[in-house]
């Protein structure tokens, strides 16, 4: 399969690389299919539509934000990020995380009840 | 919208599986209890609002890439 996208241009992938989100994402509920893609130097992975390309969200795995993030088994946590020119300006939503089976190629996002996480957490530190 | 009056402890089954029980009532805030099967997603409704909200803004601002983050802490969650 072939699609255009925001940040690597045209892209031939198999459907095999493809995450299925049963429920879409919160906002985007329609959009189920989805690559995740990474620039090997960068901390952002890129969650990729596949039904309409060009749509996507950067995320960051929120292990790095926090040790004892809430997990699920097989899965891994990410956080959709809200870029901004300004980088100390950067969010991360740690109020719904996506969390992704990469063996199963599967995906889904849920709100975390705690308050202790917010929608707009800053990224990086002044 | 279904409109029902409920005193504390009365209960309001939704199909089979959904229960949900007044369990108390004060001034300007109701306490509500929820029985549903786990895979029943069941959120505040005003942060689903948030929540849909923050991700269309990151949708719109993905080309908003700021020039080199690579020097930048991330700031830990305390």
């Amino acid at each position: 399969m072939k699609i255009s996208t925001f940040q690597f241009g045209e892209l031939e992938f198999s459907e095999d690389k493809i995450i299925t989100f049963e429920n879409g994402l919160f906002g985007f509920e329609q959009l189920k299919k989805f690559l995740l893609l990474k620039k090997s130097d960068e901390i952002f992975y890129w969650l990729n539509s596949v039904d309409r390309p060009e749509i996507c969200f950067p995320v960051v795995g929120v292990r790095v934000i926090d040790d004892s993030y809430p997990t699920v088994i097989e899965h891994e946590a990410f956080g959709i990020v809200t870029m901004n020119k300004n980088p100390l300006d950067i969010t991360v939503n740690l109020k719904a995380p996506v969390y992704i089976n990469q063996e199963r190629k599967t995906g889904f996002q849920k709100i975390l009840d705690s308050e202790k996480f917010q929608i707009n957490y800053n990224l990086f530190l002044e | 919208m279904l409109i029902l009056s409920r005193k504390i402890n009365e209960e309001i089954k939704i199909n089979n599986d959904v229960t949900i029980k007044i369990i108390s009532i004060s001034e300007n805030q109701v306490k509500i209890g929820i029985d549903a099967p786990k895979e029943m997603q069941i959120y505040r409704g005003e942060i689903y609002d948030k929540v849909r909200e923050s991700a269309q803004i990151a949708a719109q601002k993905i080309k908003e890439i700021p020039a080199d983050i690579s020097k930048l802490k991330i700031k830990k969650l305390k």
